[in-house]
């Protein structure tokens, strides 16, 4: 390259490096911004503690894998290093918006540049970093293990690293602008806490089937282990192993086919890359298809008892929350949690009298239903949030703030009292029918309860924040709301088990319903009071109102 | 005597901190006129037109809609108005027509008429065709189109509409002018913002240019376009009153805002 060549690349990638400074202090402008980067250092020392733990723990098992004559056991360690490698950054990707790198083709930059910044916008990546300190800690442990090996080990994990890196910049060239679009993000989010979920039930399940026979299990086990040893982690940890037990040529194929692969891969995010920046975009989706004019009349919902405004509110609050997947996946997750708590504490049929809550597990359904009350104070206390710049529209018609705020109420009563239902069910399934007993006073509890919705309402007007129901990440409540709504939770909490103690040291669980009977009339009449004031509140904190819910 | 206005301001003043951005306007619109609100960027047109929906309190003054007060008779005047406020206020997580039968409901239609109306406007606004489109994944032109839908959909008798053309494409454009004065023809009145002169020269009978805040001009088209051109000196040679030309909206615009195009040139421009 000439002089003037290099001068030009070092211009543009400063500029580049420059604007995303820029775009960072910008940020700090704001509260909000402040608050981002607080919270990004705590996230960053929640990094900082896995990727050393993490490394620390590889390390010493590769030392013990080394020492017991083990060695091909790497591959128990690198074949999750390169999941978490590819799988993170692409689930992650649902919690944010993701910065679209092809975006910089509009300037000037010749391929080589943009090949580079590609491949510095993935180095720079947590799961990047995580990765590398792993191996750092690996080749750590084989280097205390066999201190002769740290070169051979050096350069095998350097062609690992080199593998990941590219494949991930592969799987993103593919899928980035799929993962712009909200449905396809929203699908990868759920996706992940599922996985989250589902690392949740490991233990568990594996404690429920420890004694039990799977010949097919095994089956499939050992069909995996030959195919591993051909992949990139296998062939890392083979070519290490095989040099350990001095099978030098083995040892060097062993690196020549990983190294294969990262070229093989480099390859094709070459051509993927090439054919971007020659404008090309595979990923790009096609145009929504047209479909014959709809002309069938679809009449509104009806809601008895109500005026036709809180019936209109009450189906537009429903259809939006039902076509979200991440508001969705929250209000179901009572039921995994009571998957998880039956497989595996409240497993007493294997461990009589001794599990966790073992001997009170008639609490159960009321413990599942608080956690179903839980899971709405989201909604219920920033009924607006969602609403977005749509909260003008309810601002702009003729209609009263009392009528759409009861709407929203009701939609929320709604959904839980089809969770309180489901939990019920749930609960009978898993764990045995709740006694009427219990039925009765965790339903009247539930009630009690509406100090949620009254303070919610009031939370809602007078702290409101705006969030997207379509993605997982950036929906911190406001502060002054997460303060108050764990208030509340912990005085509905005390109230009810005051009731519930109460209840059991009398031995009559009338008691605990008389007092959540009073919890309930209270709420009551303080819900109505401030329902018959939300117009005024509404109209002295419109601006504010329409000034959070608008920004962009 | 002129007839009652439609819309009539009586020192409307709102501030932000120390900042005036609307500063005493007293507006009047007549009935059943196209009344064009025009102004630079930031003199505080949008302002204006969100006090005049009830979407932000004045800081002082008085506004009267149809007669009414809208301090004191906010959801009557609401009933009788249409807006298309700045961001559009539309709910991403509905479809089209989900929206539109909302948005008929909440204005007091019953919902036979909601469902119908909103068939017939999707229709209109040609987006009938992409049923289970959600809102959040329209176009901008589409949201515009469907934030103008909703706006009318219960027949008002005065529409505000924010920058109604900009996104549009020409066909869309065409068909809401068609509408627009359909509207007029049948005796509503139009108060638009716009940045495109020419659209708002073809389309206004009467408008008034606001700058930082107050309003320099209001009236009837022509009559200020007399009142400007008699104010400016016929220029030898130049565009002005030289051949016996009008002035266009633009150059009057320019004349009563006192600003001037730059003839600074960057020279390093090809």
């Amino acid at each position: 390259m000439t002089k003037a060549g290099f001068s030009a690349r070092s211009n543009l990638l400063g500029a580049i490096a420059w604007m995303r400074w820029r775009l960072f202090v910008n940020s700090l402008r704001t509260r909000r911004g402040k608050l981002e980067l607080a919270s990004r250092a705590v996230v960053g020392l929640g990094f900082a503690i896995f990727g050393f733990g993490g490394a620390a723990g590889m390390g010493a098992a590769a030392f013990f894998f080394l020492w017991g004559g083990k060695p091909e056991l790497l591959a128990l360690l690198l074949w999750p290093i390169f999941f978490f490698w590819q799988g993170f950054p692409i689930m992650a990707t649902a919690f944010t918006n993701n910065p679209d790198s092809s975006e910089l083709l509009r300037f000037p930059l010749n391929y080589s540049s943009y090949f580079l910044v590609r491949l510095a916008y993935g180095a720079a990546d947590p799961a990047s970093a995580l990765g590398s300190l792993w191996s750092l800690g690996i080749l750590a442990g084989v280097g205390f293990a066999r201190p002769r090996l740290i070169p051979w080990a050096l350069l095998v994990l350097l062609a690992f690293a080199a593998f990941n890196l590219l494949f991930l910049q592969l799987l993103f060239a593919w899928i980035e602008r799929w993962l712009a679009r909200r449905r396809t993000r929203e699908i990868m989010g759920i996706m992940f806490l599922l996985l989250v979920l589902g690392v949740q039930l490991i233990g568990p399940l594996l404690g429920y089937w420890q004694n039990r026979r799977w010949p097919e299990t095994h089956r499939f086990v050992e069909l995996l282990i030959p195919l591993q040893k051909i992949l990139p982690p296998g062939l890392a940890a083979r070519s290490i192993a095989q040099v350990a037990l001095s099978q030098f040529t083995a040892g060097f194929y062993s690196l020549v086919l990983l190294s294969a692969f990262g070229f093989a891969v480099g390859y094709c995010l070459h051509r993927r890359l090439l054919a971007q920046y020659r404008g090309e975009s595979l990923s790009q989706t096609s145009a929504g298809s047209v479909v014959p004019k709809d002309r069938r009349l679809r009449l509104g919902w009806n809601l008895p008892g109500f005026a036709s405004p809180v019936a209109a509110v009450f189906e537009k609050e429903t259809r939006s929350l039902l076509r979200s997947g991440p508001v969705l996946l929250t209000l179901i997750m009572p039921i995994f949690f009571l998957v998880i708590f039956r497989l595996g504490p409240l497993n007493f049929a294997r461990h009589p009298g001794t599990a966790f809550l073992g001997h009170t597990s008639g609490m159960v359904f009321p413990a599942a239903a608080g956690l179903a009350l839980l899971t709405l104070t989201n909604l219920v206390y920033n009924n607006f949030g969602g609403d977005g710049s749509g909260a003008q529209f309810f601002y702009a018609c003729p209609v009263k703030f009392h009528d759409i705020v009861l709407g929203k109420n009701v939609t929320h009563a709604g959904i839980l009292a089809l969770q309180t239902v489901v939990m019920w069910v749930v609960v009978a399934c898993l764990f045995g029918r709740p006694s009427i007993d219990i039925t009765i006073v965790s339903l009247v509890g539930l009630f009690a309860a509406t100090v949620n919705f009254f303070v919610g309402n009031l939370l809602s007007i007078y702290a409101p924040k705006k969030s997207d129901y379509a993605t997982f990440g950036r929906q911190r409540a406001s502060q002054i709301t997460v303060l108050i709504g764990m208030g509340v939770q912990v005085l509905v909490v005390v109230m009810a088990g005051g009731a519930f103690w109460a209840a059991r040291h009398y031995g009559s669980v009338w008691i605990g319903n008389l007092i959540l009977l009073m919890l309930v009339v209270v709420s009551l009449a303080a819900y109505r009071a401030i329902l018959g004031r939300i117009d005024r509140f509404a109209e002295q904190r419109k601006e504010m109102l329409i000034a959070e819910l608008c920004r962009a | 005597m002129d007839a009652a206005p439609t819309i009539c301001t009586q020192s409307l003043t709102r501030r932000f901190g120390e900042f005036v951005a609307v500063d005493g306007i007293d507006l009047r619109v007549p009935a059943g006129q196209f009344f064009g609100f025009l102004g630079p960027n930031g003199a505080g047109k949008s302002t204006t037109i969100r006090m005049l929906t009830g979407l932000l309190a004045p800081s002082s003054g008085r506004i009267e809609i149809l007669g009414l007060d809208l301090a004191t008779h906010a959801v009557e005047v609401k009933r009788q108005i249409g807006v298309v406020p700045e961001g559009m206020a539309l709910f991403g997580r509905l479809t089209g027509y989900e929206f539109l039968n909302f948005a008929g409901r909440m204005y007091g239609l019953d919902r036979e008429t909601a469902a119908s109306r909103t068939v017939e406007l999707l229709d209109f606004m040609q987006l009938a065709d992409q049923p289970k489109k959600l809102v959040a994944d329209y176009s901008h032109g589409m949201q515009k189109k469907l934030a103008m839908a909703a706006a009318v959909i219960h027949g008002p008798k005065v529409l505000f509409l924010d920058e109604p053309f900009e996104g549009l494409d020409a066909i869309a454009a065409g068909t809401l002018k068609a509408m627009l004065q359909g509207m007029i023809a049948r005796g509503a009145t139009i108060f638009l913002t716009s940045h495109v002169l020419e659209i708002v020269e073809r389309l206004c009978s009467h408008v008034a240019i606001i700058h930082h805040g107050r309003l320099v001009a209001q009236g009837a088209l022509e009559e200020l376009r007399a009142g400007v051109e008699a104010q400016t000196p016929a220029v030898a040679g130049g565009s002005l009153g030289s051949r016996g030309e009008r002035m266009t909206l633009e150059q009057m615009f320019l004349r009563t805002v006192g600003g001037t195009r730059t003839d600074q040139e960057l020279s390093w421009l090809v």
